[in-house]
């Protein structure tokens, strides 16, 4: 067991990447809470706004903020075409027919990906925020700007949406309509503009989230895309309905990873961490009842 | 009285209900021999042997999809981790070839034995959670194991329990049966063991657990108030589906003879959904046109030239037709759509009249 | 209800036919076969201070005979595509096609793709052989290829000229590379560091198949050393680069070297991850294998990394060469390369090499172009100078091969990679190397 001080770096890492999973985890309930859709494809548009934002920056040569309002149009595009396509189809099904819906739209962006995005002739793309460049000094090693922004904006994120869903008109429209469309389209609510800016809401996130992942983690559909999987486990541990249990899973996940990294024999099961947290949350949490993810529960 | 109750007991009973087929079921069942017939007989002769070998991919993953379409359609258990079931399989099978001289078919049984234990291992505690916690459940436990593959590795040859050796210079390949040596025989083999898989299933489909799955598929409160142990018949469905996917691990570790944990990533389940629900989850043909999408039209594209991204796309839009439009999968879809087409051409001949 | 159906699916099938649209105009779709050679316009001097028409013997002239039909197989699947290696050796034959071919035959390359699954490449090489009747291999280029086909070649009697990665690629008969593969490069790199004096060695590779094999040459070189190493593995793809960082730094120490075998992508987000962290100075020195030998990590990193990053380069340097092998190089990728994506670099580089040899040995064949002839005439290549390598190459007939057993050492320099020194023999230490210089000897440097 390698002494403390070795473990100091890894819990400002750990932070860190706790940060990220908060952001994709965070994100991943709010939608679930506003549109009753697990958005599975949440990593894939962010990959895909963060990919566009690569090409129009350092291949056409566009400044950066151009760049970044592009990936949050593209992102927020996507969503709310594949929202206003598909939500009310599959707007009476079972929460897992619209999760799995949304793998659908997940392989489809993924293909895509790597269609226009090539890996052939050893090529590295990575995406630079100007928030990387400064930061202060933890524990020994550095902590930039663009770290603090995305730990803040998951807390923000936590707080803002939370009030936003319960207290706002709009937010419990929402909230009304996740639960089930029809009463609340009998109930006078506009539906369609609700489900609309919902949708549109998600995809925006989506695409902020995408830009901050893509700098923080891998500028790589592959990585992102998929990196909604780790974040789950977060979102499983709040059992999909509290935004704050999510925020506080994730950093405990994030935490627990890279605090194993120094420990010899565990170091290459690390990447198990989420996962394992995920299973074993979920099965304590149901040790006394069945549970069950009905349209109800929303 | 007493007799016609009698009477009705008598004429009710299962044995007389399930006596005599009819005439559709007649045909399709002769329809299928034939077809098994000459793909066992003809196609490894007029193949190509690139061809022989993505067709003994397709009688593999069509057991992979037959176990999850049985999860999916009788019983409605999204399993997001297929790949990682099939890999314990291949893993399992690849060290008993390895360490002993066993005939292959014991060794496919066991590699079948041991990943149903490891199955209802997994599926006993999980089986408290439904739906969307389940499916995402299955998800966690088959990236876990992924990422234990990705340390512990497949056995090639190397000594002790895990028996990998990462320093070998030439890694040796897993054997095959004697009698199935060749690519031509060794696709014949793997279509018997998948002949024998799908009769298993279908064995439970028609008898006891075939209908206390639809029972559970259909209302589970009334069927528990029928009496069915719903979780006994569940973890049922979650052995008989690992025991397939183990022997099919088997079958695949034999025909690939090199087994890779890059082989079998997480995203590769996801994949493995997609093409289940487009091929159909309720019937058996489902899994079969699964099987197809997921290994004979990458190798067609493949030969083509056309790049494997597009087929990731299709799947794509598969999985989002199939659950807005067409949930009961191309083995539905296009028979019936057959059908229809088959009613519009023989209306044409009389409503035409120019 | 049913118009609503309709419509969606309408939708879908728009959807689906707008990318195939979209697919088919979209000037970066690595198609599997490679796509048209460029107008084969004879004798322009499109770049450089060569024509390409001195690729083939008779300069103008297309080839019209029969075709010699060669092969290759290689990755091309999401996150790792090799595609560049074969594309670029075909557009050389194209070249050669256009100017006189192999005594007037033109040479047909036939691509085949991989995602990494065992069944394809057993399936892809079968397709090969049996069905488009190749004579050779060349320009194979694949995670596990070697592993996988590598009895079948044996049994058939193919010599292939390949990219390798695999162990197998370098330890048998049938195969032999123009590159130094993972284990070799790293030993490269390794042995930088080593004769920098630095007081303990870091080797952190990817998690994919041959992690043992790697592993033991720079073992190997450390030990000879007298040096400690400590060997890490990551899983790839790397989605928390930070604890990657500060674990390699934490374990080499201020004296220490920490030296990566990755693809350039992840390589790249390691180091930049240090960088973000501010650690690139808390190491005597970085070191890379030859995927880090790119020009777009070297601007990715930046100026921070001037005289930080030591990069083993398999293969000359292009910025600052100008012998006729290299112009002719960057001649022929600019007029026949349309496929190749990543332009100048190592990935084509290779490919021309590969095709360099292979119509070299074609050219010394009498009579007709068959398996035996073919394979025999790749076998024969002895001490060929192909312009891209440290050494004079030879195939020879050995129980293994590594012909490319000496290196240059380049560092980034902003936002280019510049050669630090030049060429290297790789140490005998790794026991592999001691036995093919047993073996073959020790190659001339080329001139």
């Amino acid at each position: 067991m390698p002494p403390w001080v070795n473990f100091e770096p890894f819990i400002v890492s750990g932070l860190a990447l706790g940060g990220v999973y908060a952001l994709s985890g965070v994100g991943l309930v709010v939608l679930y809470r506003a549109t009753g859709v697990l958005y599975l494809a949440f990593g894939a548009v962010g990959a895909l706004g963060a990919l566009i934002a690569w090409s129009l920056t350092t291949r056409a040569g566009a400044p950066g903020w151009v760049g970044w309002l592009a990936c949050v149009a593209v992102a927020g595009a996507v969503t709310l075409g594949y929202g206003l396509l598909f939500g009310p189809a599959l707007a009476k099904r079972d929460p897992l027919i619209k999760a799995v819906a949304t793998i659908g739209l997940t392989l489809i962006l993924y293909g895509v990906m790597d269609l226009l995005w090539t890996a052939s002739g050893g090529q590295a793309r990575s995406l630079t925020l100007p928030t990387d460049n400064g930061g202060f000094t933890v524990a020994q090693i550095q902590v930039t700007w663009t770290q603090v922004i995305a730990l803040a904006a998951g807390v923000v994120l936590t707080a803002a949406t939370g009030a936003f869903l319960r207290f706002s008109k709009l937010g419990t429209a929402m909230r009304a309509m996740a639960n089930d469309r029809d009463i609340t389209a009998t109930l006078g609510v506009p539906v369609r503009r609700v489900e609309a800016a919902a949708w549109l809401g998600c995809g925006v996130l989506g695409g902020i989230a995408g830009l901050l992942l893509a700098d923080l983690v891998a500028l790589d559909a592959t990585t992102l895309t998929f990196l909604v999987i780790s974040s789950l486990a977060a979102v499983l541990i709040a059992r999909l309905r509290s935004i704050t249990v999510t925020f506080v899973a994730a950093i405990v996940i994030g935490l627990l990873h890279d605090l194993l990294t120094p420990i010899a024999s565990l170091t290459s099961y690390r990447d198990m961490t989420p996962f394992v947290i995920a299973a074993i949350g979920l099965l304590v949490l149901s040790r006394h009842q069945v549970m069950t993810q009905s349209r109800e529960e929303a | 009285m007493s007799g016609t109750v009698r009477a009705t007991r008598e004429r009710a009973s299962p044995s007389r209900i399930a006596r005599r087929p009819s005439r559709p079921q007649l045909i399709k069942a002769s329809i299928t021999t034939v077809l098994l017939l000459f793909a066992f007989f003809a196609l490894p002769e007029l193949l190509s042997l690139y061809y022989v070998d993505t067709m003994t991919q397709v009688a593999v993953y069509s057991m992979v999809t037959l176990a999850l379409g049985l999860l999916v359609g009788r019983v409605g258990l999204v399993s997001l981790g297929q790949v990682a079931v099939l890999a314990i399989g291949a893993w399992s099978a690849a060290r008993l070839l390895f360490a002993t001289t066993q005939p292959y078919p014991l060794v496919l049984l066991e590699a079948g034995l041991i990943t149903m234990v490891a199955g209802v291992l997994i599926g006993l505690p999980a089986l408290r959670l439904r739906g969307l916690y389940l499916a995402l459940i299955t998800l966690m436990l088959a990236g876990s194991i992924t990422v234990v593959l990705a340390t512990v590795n497949f056995p090639n040859g190397g000594h002790g329990f895990l028996g990998y050796n990462g320093s070998l210079l030439h890694i040796p390949p897993i054997r095959r049966p004697s009698i199935a040596a060749s690519d031509p025989a060794y696709f014949r083999y793997s279509m018997v063991v998948a002949i024998l898989m799908f009769a298993l299933v279908l064995a439970h489909i028609k008898t006891k657990p075939g209908r206390a799955w639809a029972a559970i598929r259909q209302s589970e409160p009334a069927a528990l108030a029928a009496g069915i142990n719903i979780w006994f018949y569940k973890l049922w469905a979650f052995a008989l589906a690992s025991f397939i996917t183990g022997v099919a691990g088997g079958v695949l570790a034999g025909a690939i003879h090199y087994l890779y944990s890059i082989g079998f990533p997480t995203q590769d389940s996801i994949t493995l959904l997609a093409v289940t629900l487009m091929g159909g989850v309720f019937s058996l043909w489902g899994a079969v046109v699964a099987g197809f999408l997921y290994q004979f039209l990458p190798a067609l594209l493949n030969n083509w030239g056309v790049s494997a991204d597009w087929l990731i796309i299709l799947f794509g839009l598969g999985v989002l037709q199939v659950l807005t439009t067409a949930p009961a999968g191309l083995a539905d879809q296009v028979p019936r759509d057959l059908r229809r087409l088959g009613r519009r051409l023989r209306r044409r001949p009389g409503g035409d009249g120019a | 209800m049913r118009r609503h159906i309709s419509t969606r699916r309408t939708i879908l099938l728009a959807a689906a036919l707008g990318l195939a649209a979209a697919g088919c105009s979209s000037s970066s779709t690595a198609s599997g076969t490679g796509s048209t050679p460029a107008s084969s316009s004879s004798g322009s001097a499109s770049a450089g201070t060569v024509s390409t028409s001195s690729c083939g013997s008779k300069p103008g002239v297309a080839a019209t005979g029969t075709p010699i039909p060669l092969g290759a197989i290689a990755t091309n699947q999401p996150g790792t595509s090799f595609t560049d290696i074969p594309n670029m050796a075909k557009a050389y034959f194209d070249c050669v096609n256009a100017n006189g071919g192999i005594n007037g035959h033109p040479i047909k390359l036939y691509i085949a793709t991989e995602q990494t699954n065992p069944a394809q490449i057993a399936a892809d090489a079968k397709q090969l052989v049996q069905t488009d009747k190749v004579v050779g291999i060349v320009g194979n280029t694949s995670i596990i290829e070697c592993s996988v086909d590598s009895s079948y070649w044996q049994k058939l009697g193919f010599y292939i000229i390949d990219s390798g990665i695999a162990p197998e690629c370098y330890s048998t008969p049938n195969s032999a590379a123009v590159n130094m593969g993972p284990r070799y490069s790293s030993d490269g790199a390794v042995q930088y560091a080593l004769a920098q004096h630095v007081s303990k060695v870091v080797f952190d590779q990817a998690n994919v198949p041959g992690t043992g094999y790697i592993a033991a040459g720079p073992a190997a070189l450390a030990k000879a050393a007298n040096t400690p190493i400590v060997q890490l593995t990551e899983n790839v793809p790397i989605t928390d680069a930070s604890s990657v960082a500060i674990k390699e730094v934490n374990d080499a120490g201020p004296n220490g070297a920490v030296i990566l075998n990755f693809t350039p992508p992840q390589a790249l987000v390691i180091l930049q991850a240090a960088q973000k962290l501010g650690l690139e100075n808390r190491v005597k020195l970085w070191g890379c294998s030859t995927p880090c030998n790119t020009d777009f990590l070297a601007q990715s990193l930046g100026a921070k990394w001037n005289g930080k990053l030591f990069v083993n380069a398999e293969l000359t340097p292009p910025d600052g060469t100008n012998t006729t092998a290299m112009n002719l190089y960057k001649a022929i990728l600019k007029q026949y390369g349309t496929s190749v994506q990543g332009g100048i670099g190592s990935f084509s580089q290779m490919g021309f090499t590969e095709a360099e040899i292979a119509v070299h040995a074609l050219q010394s064949i009498t009579g007709p172009y068959t398996v035996q002839s073919v394979n025999a005439a790749f076998k024969a290549v002895k001490d060929f100078n192909t312009g891209m390598l440290c050494q004079l190459w030879t195939y020879g007939d050995y129980p293994l091969h590594i012909p490319n057993n000496a290196d240059y050492t380049v560092t980034a320099n902003n936002g280019k990679m510049t050669t630090a020194q030049g060429c290297t023999p790789i140490s005998a230490a790794d026991p592999q190397i001691a036995q093919y210089r047993s073996a073959a000897g020790t190659a001339a440097n080329a001139p």
